[in-house]
C-alpha cells in the first residue's frame, strides 16, 4: 500500500472515529474550526476555539440560530497545512459544517484557499492570518464567488498603518527597518519597503537578524548612526525581545514599532521593562479601560480557562465570526452559498473587536478590519494601552481619569 | 571608533560561547577521533535546565550551575556508554549517526517537557549595563568571557601538568600505546565525551540569559562551534579560544560594516578555506608518524 494511500485511509478511520463521537443531531447547524491546538502557535489557536466556544454557547443559551443548536466541531492541525487541507476536507465532506473559523497559519491557509473556493464551497472567516493573498486571492480577482473572509491584521494594510503611523501621525521621515530572517519577516520588510517608498522615503537603515542571533549590537548602532527617527520591523516575541534588551543596553531610545507578533502578554513577559515603549499594531487591545462587554467576556474567560487572554485579537475574533455567521443565517438560511453571500451583505454589525457602523464585508472587500480600523498600542508598564489621537497630539489612557500625551521624538509619556 | 569597539565587544562575548561549546568537539575528538555532533542539543538541555531550576524552582544560579554541570557529565557517562563506544569498539563510524540521534531525541523531549514558546531567563547578574568608558555591555557578556578565559585556562593546566591530563594526551597521540602503558583508554574516552557534555551544559547556563530558553536555541550555535573548531584545528584547545573569540568579533563586525544576511555566508566559508589551506587547523600541528 503506498504511503499516500495508508495515510487517507487512516484520515477516514480517524474521520469515522470522530463521527461517532461528535454530539450531534440531524437537527444541528455545525461550524467547523481546524487551527493549532498544540505546538507554539496553540497560545492563538486555542485562543480562537475559546472565543468560538463561547460565543456558540451564549447564542445557544438564547435559543440557537431559527431554533437548531450550533455546535462548533473543532480540529489540531498542529500548525501544518498538510493537515489543515486534510481537516478542511472531513469537516465540510463528512461533518457537513456550513461554515468555518480560519486555521493559525497562514501557510494553512493560503494551501486551503483555492480548495475552498472550487470544491469545498464554504464561508471562511480568519481571524488570525494576515497573508494578504488569503482574502484578495485567484477566484476574487477573476471575479468569481471568493468564500474567504477575515477579521483580523491582513499584511498590506498593517504595513501600510505602521508606517503611515510613523510617518504620518509623528512626522519621522528617517524610518530604519530591523527585520527578522523568517518567512513572516521577509513579507513585511518588502511590504514595509514598499510602502515607505509610496510615502516618498526611503529607510535611512535596512537591517536584519536571524533567529539565532544572541546580540543585535551592530544592528542597532547602525540605525543609531544612520539618524533613524524610528525603527519599524516585523519579528516574533523571542527576536524583538533581544532587540529591545540591546537598545536599552546601549542607552538607545529610538521609537520602535513591531506588527502584531508582540501584540499579547508573552511580550512583556519575555522582554519585561525594557518593552516599556514599544509600539504594536493590532486590532484589539484588552488592556485600558474597556466596554461592559469586554470586561464581561474578559472575566468568563479568565474564570472558564483559569488564566489571562493570550491573544485577545485571536479569541475576540473567533466569537466576532460565530455571531456574524449566526445573524447571517437567521436571516439568509444555512445554505454555505447563502451564508457567503449574505456576509457582504451586513450593513452594521456591533462586535466585540469592533462596532461596525459600514458594512462589515462588501464584494471587493474581504476584509472586515480595514486600515483605519487598525489600532497601534503602546506597551506601557505592563499593559498595551491604545494610542489615540486629539488636538494637543496622540496619548494614552492609563485608566478612566489619566490621559497621558506622548512626546512625538521618542513616544515617551509627558 | 566607538562603533568600532563596542561592536568588536558584544561580539567578543558571543565568540566566547562558541569557544566553551567548541572545546568540546575537540575533548572527543582528542582521545577518540569520534565528534559528538549533537553538541548544540547538550547546550539546549543545559539552557532548559538553568529555566526549570533558576525559573521554575527558584534555585540560586550558582547553585544550579553546578548542579547543571555534573548532571551533564553524568547524562553524558550514559549517552556514551550507549550511543558511542558500541560503535568504537566495533570500529564503526555510526557515531556519527548515533551522537545525532540522541541530540534531536533532546530535542523531542525538550518539546514535550518545555514546550516550544522560548521562555526568559533573567540573568543572576540583573541587566544593567557596565560601562567601560563609553562602551557599554550586560553583565551577563562580562562574566562569559571571564569564565570561558578561566576555563581555558584550566584546561591548558590540566592537559600540561596533571596524570590524568597527560593520560588524556596519551590517547589523543595514540589509544592502542597508551593500553599498552596501562592507561585505560576506554575511561579517559567515557570521560572526555561526558567532560564535551558538562562544557555544553556550562554554555548553555552562560548564554540562555541572553537567548531566551527554548528547544532549538543550541541548533545553530552548536554549528558556528563546529565551524570553530574546525578553523583552530580539533587537536588545539588553546587555539579553540582565541579563534571563538575572533569569529564572534568578526561576525559582528560583518554585521556592523557589511551586511547581516552575508555574515554566516563569510563565516562558513572561512571554515572551508581554513580547511583547505591547513586540514589540521589554524593552530593545529600537523601529524607526523615516526616509522
Amino acid at each position: 500500500m503506498s504511503r499516500k494511500l495508508a495515510g487517507s485511509s487512516l484520515a477516514a478511520v480517524a474521520a469515522a472515529l470522530f463521527a461517532t463521537v461528535s454530539p450531534v443531531s440531524g437537527q444541528d447547524i455545525k461550524i467547523g474550526y481546524s487551527g493549532a491546538l498544540s505546538g507554539p502557535a496553540s497560545f492563538t489557536g486555542l485562543d480562537i476555539k475559546r472565543g468560538a466556544e463561547l460565543a456558540v454557547e451564549e447564542i445557544n443559551a438564547k435559543g440557537g440560530v431559527k431554533g437548531r443548536k450550533l455546535v462548533l466541531v473543532s480540529r489540531d492541525d498542529e500548525h501544518n497545512p498538510v493537515r489543515t487541507v486534510a481537516q478542511y476536507r472531513e469537516l465540510v465532506e463528512r461533518e457537513r459544517v456550513v461554515a468555518m473559523i480560519g486555521a493559525t497559519n497562514s501557510a494553512s491557509m493560503l494551501a486551503v484557499t483555492p480548495i475552498v473556493n472550487d470544491t469545498l464551497k464554504v464561508p471562511v472567516i480568519c481571524p488570525a492570518t494576515d497573508a494578504t493573498a488569503i482574502t484578495e486571492n485567484d477566484a476574487a480577482k477573476a471575479g468569481k464567488e471568493n468564500y474567504l473572509f477575515r477579521i483580523g491584521m491582513y499584511g498590506t494594510g498593517q504595513a501600510n498603518f505602521i508606517v503611515d503611523t510613523m510617518v504620518k501621525k509623528f512626522g519621522h521621515t528617517k524610518v530604519a527597518l530591523l527585520n527578522w530572517t523568517g518567512g513572516w519577516g521577509v513579507t513585511g520588510r518588502t511590504e514595509l519597503q514598499r510602502r515607505l517608498k509610496e510615502n516618498g522615503l526611503t529607510p535611512v537603515a535596512d537591517e536584519t537578524f536571524d533567529s539565532s542571533d544572541t546580540d543585535m549590537t551592530p544592528q542597532i548602532i547602525k540605525i543609531k548612526n544612520a539618524g533613524a527617527q524610528s525603527i519599524v520591523n516585523y519579528a516574533l516575541v523571542r527576536e524583538n525581545t533581544l532587540v529591545v534588551q540591546t537598545k536599552q543596553k546601549l542607552g538607545d531610545d529610538t521609537p520602535y514599532a513591531s506588527a502584531w507578533g508582540i501584540a499579547g502578554p508573552a511580550f512583556w513577559k519575555a522582554a519585561g521593562a525594557s518593552a516599556e515603549g514599544v509600539l504594536t499594531s493590532t486590532t484589539i487591545t484588552i488592556d485600558g479601560p474597556q466596554s461592559p462587554e469586554r470586561l464581561r467576556l474578559i472575566d468568563t474567560y479568565r474564570k472558564r480557562y483559569g488564566q489571562e487572554m493570550d491573544a485577545p485579537s485571536s479569541f475576540f475574533g473567533g466569537y466576532d465570526a460565530v455571531f456574524l455567521y449566526a445573524l447571517v443565517m437567521e436571516r439568509d438560511g444555512v445554505d454555505p452559498k447563502a451564508i457567503r453571500a449574505g456576509l457582504e451583505n451586513v450593513p452594521a454589525f456591533k462586535g466585540m473587536i469592533k462596532d461596525f457602523k459600514r458594512p462589515v464585508f462588501t464584494k471587493d472587500r474581504h476584509n472586515a478590519i480595514t486600515e483605519e480600523d487598525m489600532i497601534m498600542t503602546r506597551w506601557t508598564n505592563g499593559k498595551m494601552l491604545e494610542i489615540k489621537y486629539d488636538d494637543k497630539g496622540p496619548y494614552v489612557d492609563i485608566d478612566e481619569k489619566t490621559k497621558k500625551y506622548l512626546d512625538k521624538k521618542n513616544l515617551a509619556l509627558m | 571608533m566607538y562603533f568600532f569597539f563596542q561592536i568588536a565587544l558584544s561580539g567578543i562575548a558571543t565568540g566566547a560561547i562558541y569557544g566553551l561549546i567548541a572545546v568540546g568537539y575537540s575533548l572527543t575528538f582528542m582521545t577518540t577521533k569520534a565528534l559528538n555532533f549533537a553538541l548544540g542539543m547538550w547546550v539546549m538541555l543545559g539552557g532548559m535546565l538553568t529555566f526549570s531550576l533558576s525559573v521554575q524552582y527558584g534555585v540560586p544560579a550558582l547553585v544550579a550551575l553546578p548542579m547543571i554541570v555534573a548532571g551533564l557529565f553524568l547524562l553524558g557517562l550514559v549517552a556514551e556508554r550507549f550511543s558511542v563506544a558500541p560503535f568504537l569498539r566495533a570500529g564503526s563510524d555510526v557515531w556519527v549517526m548515533s551522537t545525532l540521534a540522541v541530540g534531536l531525541l533532546m530535542i523531542d523531549f525538550a518539546e514535550i517537557i518545555w514546550g516550544r514558546s522560548p521562555t526568559p531567563v533573567p540573568s543572576f547578574l540583573g541587566n544593567t549595563p557596565v560601562r567601560l568608558g563609553p562602551l557599554s555591555i550586560l553583565p551577563q557578556q562580562l562574566f562569559i568571557i571571564a569564565i570561558a578565559c578561566v576555563v581555558f585556562f584550566a584546561l591548558d593546566l590540566f592537559y600540561r601538568r596533571t596524570l590524568t591530563g597527560k593520560a588524556f594526551r596519551a590517547v589523543a597521540h595514540s589509544g592502542e600505546v597508551s593500553a599498552l602503558m596501562g592507561i585505560n583508554t576506554r575511561r579517559v574516552q567515557a570521560a572526555s565525551y561526558a567532560a564535551a557534555a558538562a562544557f555544553a551544559g556550562l554554555a548553555g547556563f552562560m548564554v540562555v540569559p541572553l537567548t531566551l530558553a527554548e528547544p532549538q536555541m543550541g541548533t545553530v550555535l552548536g554549528l558556528k562551534a563546529f565551524a570553530i573548531a574546525i578553523i583552530a584545528g580539533l587537536a588545539a584547545p588553546r587555539g579553540i579560544l582565541f579563534c571563538g573569540l575572533i569569529y564572534g568579533g568578526l561576525e559582528a563586525l560583518i554585521s556592523g560594516y557589511l551586511y547581516t544576511g552575508i555574515r554566516d555566508i563569510l563565516g562558513f566559508s572561512l571554515m572551508i578555506l581554513a580547511l583547505a589551506i591547513k586540514p589540521e587547523g589554524l593552530f593545529g600541528r600537523p601529524v607526523e608518524e615516526r616509522a
